[in-house]
């Protein structure tokens, strides 16, 4: 046996601890504590899921995209959708290594509701302006949460971070470039705009999670941190948003949905009204308005083209 | 553009417009169908592959209304998205749903249909660009080969799937077969110039029919030879031909949805 | 040949221009190498040029444990291999009133390349 294996779990820990310390990036074939592992794999594989399921309400909006040059650009925008969780599950897979699971094994735990993704998300889709509010908010959060991690301690998920980030430049441009034609453009292309951020504001403010553990009785929050898998709390992440975007909400004359929503200048934070977060308790079981719909779809796509995964399994060369 | 509106006679004029609307309708049409495989893929990895194949053929689609729109026949996007369906000009086999159930609930696409369809439309594609490239409407022939540089690709990803499925296991063989079956039956109009046969063949722009059926029947061989059978033959264009605005209730379907935005206010910018 | 699968692992390198080297890009899941193929450029260089692409079987990459990681270890001893340890010509070539042939120098020579 190795010499490594000689040293006791908590020296291991120890070294561990003190590679994190020092901004090292720890690799995939690289020994880690359990609950490292175990977290990581449950972040990375709900991002990576989040993004092949959200794939589902934008997609669509696709067919749908009024111009040759929208049709275009929002394909291309749900393709790197599928793209980022291509690879968020080779990230979360290598992980999954040890317990012998695969990607099959991925899907399934979907299915059965064992592997969770971002319900928040998962409401009807009702106009073309709800295509361009994912694309310029739903994005916009998600990058905030996003490049939050671009640091990671744990060098795989911050090599396809850099990757999906860069990616994600052209998705807020392009969100930004639907709305922005809406806004400026007829009385019933601004209702759009404004209908659809009335529509997802709930929901942008749940995406980021509660503030403490209070709020739902668990976070993953604070192992994240306390891993350097990311920096900044749920709450922190959420006041980003809300400097980034507010502003640029105000400036094309839409309306936010909360008219309580200010900047206490003393406080140096945004005041807003909380979502329901007992209905968010419920929502991320599955249980957002299209949850069970679109995993149908998924698990059906899934199933129908079995026969073209076990034909090719078979292929050698 | 080299050749200027006036220089063209009424009659190559007409041929022309002809010619491009179904090239242009033919390649809007199938990428479509691809965007609706958008997230439903077999696997992940292909599903992003595939989706640049349909990026890149709506891409030569809006080059295609491009060229329209210079001619004068309108806006491209009204072209790619006001025109009724009996002013399609492009191929049935275009058109065709992908499968069963609408894209917006839970469809059962077939990706058998899916590569058969995409390979053989692919190779017909191939085909006749590589004739274009001759066209003697200048900006046709330069169309053609910037069209023809992406192609290699596509053909390559189709031919790929389309060889290793009908090499694999008995389950798969039969549904390429009937595949096969399927998009053989409305492969009459792909190399159909329609009404406009006389008019298009005696154009210049493009070689005849029968010269391009032989080209995709030569370059069939080799991977029909790969799965060790025969190339099927080219059925004479039926009755419902495309290429005369002859086509199925899946287009009218498909037309509806990938207008219903754009038609709330064509005059909007979007 | 390994178990028989559909999500067998494949490393994807790949080089922007013909004369660069090639660049570990990611890994992905393809039945056979031929699969990856087809998979490999629009999955990971859609948006940049590419003029070549190597598809590795993830089985045929031998790769290194935390053993063996240990023995890339080295001490910063050997100025006596690398330019480092003979900067001191520089000042002797000066007293005979030549410049050093530094690295700069050298590997200009080769032409006009700058
Ligand atoms: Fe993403
Ligand atoms: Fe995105």
């Amino acid at each position: 046996m190795s010499n490594l294996a000689m040293k006791s779990e908590e020296e291991m820990l120890e070294q561990f601890i003190e590679r994190i310390e020092a901004g090292d990036k720890i690799e995939a074939d690289d020994w880690m504590p359990e609950e490292y592992r175990i977290a990581l794999i449950k972040l990375i594989s709900m991002h990576g899921i989040s993004e092949i399921m959200g794939a589902l309400p934008e997609k669509e909006w696709v067919p749908k995209a009024p111009t040759l040059h929208r049709k275009l650009a929002i394909m291309a925008k749900v393709q790197d959708e599928m793209g980022h969780g291509q690879l968020l599950l080779r990230v979360a897979e290598d992980l999954l290594k040890p317990y012998g699971k695969t990607r099959s094994d991925i899907m399934q735990d979907l299915f059965n509701g064992d592997l969770k993704f971002h319900n928040v998300f998962h409401m009807d889709t009702k106009s073309w302006g709800d295509a361009g509010l994912i694309g310029w908010l739903v994005d916009g959060a998600a990058i905030i949460t996003q490049t939050n991690m671009l640091g990671s301690s744990y060098g795989p998920y911050a090599r396809a971070l850099q990757r999906i980030c860069a990616e994600e430049v052209f998705h807020a441009q392009h969100g930004e470039a639907i709305i922005m034609a809406l806004a400026e453009g007829t009385e019933e292309q601004r209702t759009m705009v404004q209908e659809a951020i009335n529509h997802w504001w709930e929901s942008l403010l749940m995406f980021f999670g509660p503030a403490s553990k209070e709020t739902t009785g668990s976070s993953k929050q604070d192992i994240t941190i306390k891993y350097k898998i990311r920096k900044k709390t749920n709450e922190q992440l959420r006041q980003d948003f809300f400097t980034k975007y507010i502003p640029r909400i105000l400036s094309l004359g839409l309306k936010l949905p909360d008219p309580t929503m200010h900047y206490d200048e003393e406080k140096q934070m945004w005041i807003y009204q909380q979502p329901d977060w007992s209905e968010f308790k419920k929502i991320i079981k599955n249980q957002g308005p299209r949850s069970q719909a679109r995993l149908n779809l998924r698990r059906t796509s899934y199933e129908n083209n079995a026969w073209v995964r076990d034909a090719l399994a078979a292929t050698t060369n | 553009m080299s050749s200027g509106e006036n220089v063209l006679s009424p009659e190559y004029k007409k041929a022309l417009e002809n010619l491009l609307f179904q090239l242009a309708d033919d390649d809007f049409l199938i990428s479509f169908r691809g965007s609706e495989w958008l997230g439903l893929a077999p696997h992940i990895e292909e599903d992003v592959a595939s989706s640049s194949i349909s990026q890149d053929t709506m891409g030569h689609a809006a080059m295609f209304y491009t060229l329209l729109e210079d001619l004068g026949a309108g806006k491209a996007d009204d072209l790619a998205h006001l025109r009724e369906a009996q002013d399609r000009r492009n191929s049935v086999l275009a058109e065709r749903v992908n499968g069963e159930g609408y894209y917006m609930e839970t469809p059962k696409y077939d990706w058998a249909y899916a590569v058969v369809r995409n390979f053989f439309y692919t190779q017909a594609k191939k085909v006749k660009m590589d004739s274009l490239r001759q066209s003697n409407y200048k900006p046709l022939a330069e169309t053609a080969v910037k069209v023809n540089m992406e192609l290699y690709y596509h053909l390559l990803h189709w031919k790929t799937w389309f060889i290793q499925l009908l090499n694999s296991t008995d389950e798969a063989k039969r549904r390429m077969n009937e595949a096969i079956e399927l998009v053989m039956k409305d492969f009459g109009d792909v190399f159909s110039y329609g009404d406009e046969k006389t008019a298009i063949e005696q154009s210049g722009l493009i070689a005849g029919e029968d010269q391009l059926k032989e080209g995709w029947k030569s370059n069939m061989a080799l991977p029909f030879e790969c799965v060790a059978m025969k190339v099927p033959d080219i059925p004479e264009a039926s009755a419902k031909n495309g290429r005369n605005g002859d086509h199925t209730e899946e287009l009218a379907s498909a037309l509806t949805t990938l207008s219903e935005v754009y038609r709330l206010d064509p005059a909007a910018a979007w | 040949m390994a178990e028989k699968t559909f999500y067998r692992e494949f490393e994807v390198f790949s080089k922007r221009t013909p004369s660069s080297a090639f660049q570990h890009q990611f890994s992905l899941l393809a039945p056979n190498k031929d699969m990856a193929f087809i998979m490999a450029q629009e999955n990971f260089m859609r948006r940049e040029p590419v003029a070549d692409i190597w598809i590795i079987d993830r089985e045929h990459i031998r790769s290194m444990n935390a053993d063996e990681k240990l023995t890339l270890g080295r001490l910063d001893n050997k100025q006596y291999r690398t330019t480092k340890g003979y900067g001191y010509l520089k000042k002797k070539w000066r007293h005979y009133e030549q410049q050093m042939l530094d690295e700069k120098e050298i590997l200009s020579w080769g032409g006009n390349s700058k």
